[in-house]
């Protein structure tokens, strides 16, 4: 039994979807050249940015493993949002790394990393972006249909159907409007979600109560359920990987980056990343709460995933039901049309780059840019469809994030303040950071590898695929023998 | 809550930056993105104007 109500929250839902839509296609018409469709002429100022990083890095799928977080971990399960929010806030802050990648005039960061590494490493770098950045995106759509379903009390039959029309929905305003349409649609999924989320947790601290879910924490897991470093589940791995991890996302993260790349200058793009920092917190904590909650009103479950939809679609009332749904479909919709924009604009700037040899009229770019967003839904679909998810989901995101998450930061970092940095190091540094994390993700599928990657776990590999990545672009760089310029030699 | 007082303020800090948050950036976003869309529009007609 769930509490949806079809007539009054399905209207909700309805209107919400509707004012969605005409948003998105009702800026199609500012959108002529290629750098207003991916980086919407680089004229979005501070509050938008906020706005539009904020709702892209909420989705239903973080919602999801955050609350997972919450329930299998307690308050811990916070521990990475916090990281990431120091994180950001110190690389705002500072405008270590976003400053001269900002003040470069880029559109994505593989076209910055030829300016030091060349043309080979650009592609290089271009593929194992979108490689990461797809097989991590791959999971959204199911875990997404999964949250739909149970909340709404639907049949899972229709898991499919739904999602596929939702993207379908996402994608018609993603390929008209570009950039533009992501940031007006993000704005207004950003205070629905927001409404949602704050009147959602406000109801759950009233009606559960705060003393119950310490209890729940308490009895559960102990002190490692409010400490990440005594938890069997956690302990120092776990916070070391998730610093690395953090760090690199928020100095290499496409989908964040492109809010820095879209601002109308290096300053407001630093502004963006230290008002938002704190969002970071509340990413993790919020729907944490939720999970912790669902703890200790349901006890034990089976799938830790859906604990939380199972308990909300209890204890949400109609009404407030409809606002969640508009709100997790607002979260699900930013982060789709983000992530399709953003994966197609490295697509197009960096891996054809090549093919390009001539500079291509803005019509045809245009004509490219909205054919590979239209390729990246239909891989989403399959992919999302198909692919087995075991161990947690938050741990899979960071195991295929870092695919890239490595290698880019210590690429981006080294171009930008270690004047000894090449090629040589920057290859192998990509080829490292790739090989681990499919090595382990192989790994943990086949069966009989599953006990070794097990054994191994995901937070010893993360960290050394960080710590190698590092080592291996020192190590290169050291051996390619220097070219001495005329002027040194003489 | 004094044994967790850690957790119950961050907790507590959450609901309130975000829910502030929310409101202010519902009203100045709005304003960035009506001048976001006529600097574009100023754009593009000056590029037509000078193409013709």
């Amino acid at each position: 039994m769930t509490n949806f109500n079809w007539l009054l929250d399905g209207s909700i839902v309805g209107l919400y979807l509707l004012a969605t839509m005409v948003a998105g296609l009702m800026v199609r018409k500012y959108v002529g050249k290629v750098e207003q469709f991916l980086v919407a002429g680089r004229e979005m100022d501070v509050y938008l940015g906020i706005a539009s990083l904020a709702a892209t890095e909420f989705g239903i799928v973080t919602c999801m493993y955050t609350a997972q977080n919450g329930y299998e971990k307690g308050f811990a399960g916070a521990t990475p949002g916090i990281l990431m929010a120091l994180a950001m806030a110190g690389v705002g802050l500072t405008g270590f790394v976003i400053k001269p990648l900002r003040d470069s005039g880029v559109i994505t960061i593989p076209e910055l990393l030829e300016q030091r590494f060349g043309q080979r490493i650009r592609w290089a770098a271009g593929v194992v972006i979108v490689l990461g950045g797809l097989l991590n995106m791959g999971v959204f759509l199911r875990t997404g249909g999964q949250f739909l379903v149970l909340v709404a009390g639907l049949d899972v039959r229709y898991l499919e159907i739904m999602m596929t029309a939702l993207l379908v929905g996402v994608a018609i305003y993603t390929i008209l409007g570009g950039m533009l349409s992501v940031l007006v649609t993000d704005f207004l999924q950003f205070v629905v979600m927001s409404v949602g989320l704050i009147l959602v947790t406000i109801l759950i601290l009233m009606n559960v109560g705060w003393e119950k879910l310490v209890t729940a924490v308490d009895t559960n897991y102990g002190v490692g359920g409010f400490n990440p470093f005594v938890n069997p589940t956690m302990g120092w791995q776990y916070v070391l990987f998730n610093l690395m991890l953090n760090t690199a996302a928020v100095l290499t993260w496409q989908t964040i980056i492109a809010r820095v790349l879209a601002a109308k200058d290096t300053n407001t793009g630093r502004k963006v990343y230290t008002r938002t920092s704190f969002f970071f917190v509340c990413r993790f904590l919020i729907p944490g709460v939720w999970g912790i909650a669902a703890l200790a009103t349901l006890g034990p479950v089976a799938n830790t995933l859906e604990a939380m939809p199972r308990y909300l679609s209890t204890a949400v009332p109609a009404g407030l039901m409809g606002i969640l749904i508009a709100a997790m479909l607002a979260a699900d919709m930013s982060t789709d049309s983000s992530y399709m924009l953003t994966w197609c604009s490295v697509i197009y700037n960096d891996i054809m780059a090549p093919f390009r040899k001539k500079p291509w009229s803005e019509k045809k770019g245009l004509f490219w840019n909205r054919t590979i967003i239209a390729f990246i839904g239909i891989f989403l679909l399959l992919y999302g469809l198909w692919y087995p998810l075991k161990g947690d989901l938050w741990t899979y995101l960071g195991v295929t994030g870092t695919i890239y998450l490595a290698s880019i930061s210590v690429l981006l970092i080294a171009c930008c303040y270690w004047r000894r940095a090449n090629s040589w190091g920057a290859g192998a540094s990509i080829f490292v950071s790739a090989v681990i994390p499919v090595s382990y993700l192989v790994m943990e599928q086949l069966p009989s590898t599953a006990a070794l990657a097990k054994s191994i776990g995901p937070y010893y590999s993360g960290i050394a695929t960080y710590l190698l990545s590092g080592a291996a672009m020192v190590v290169g760089s050291l051996l390619k023998p220097q070219v001495r310029s005329r002027k040194e030699a003489a | 809550m004094s044994q967790h007082w850690f957790w119950w303020a961050l907790t507590a800090a959450c609901v309130i930056w975000y829910s502030t948050i929310t409101v202010y950036v519902a009203i100045k976003g709005a304003s960035d993105i009506k001048n976001m869309l006529a600097r574009l529009d100023a754009t593009n007609k000056r590029e037509a104007a000078e193409k013709s």
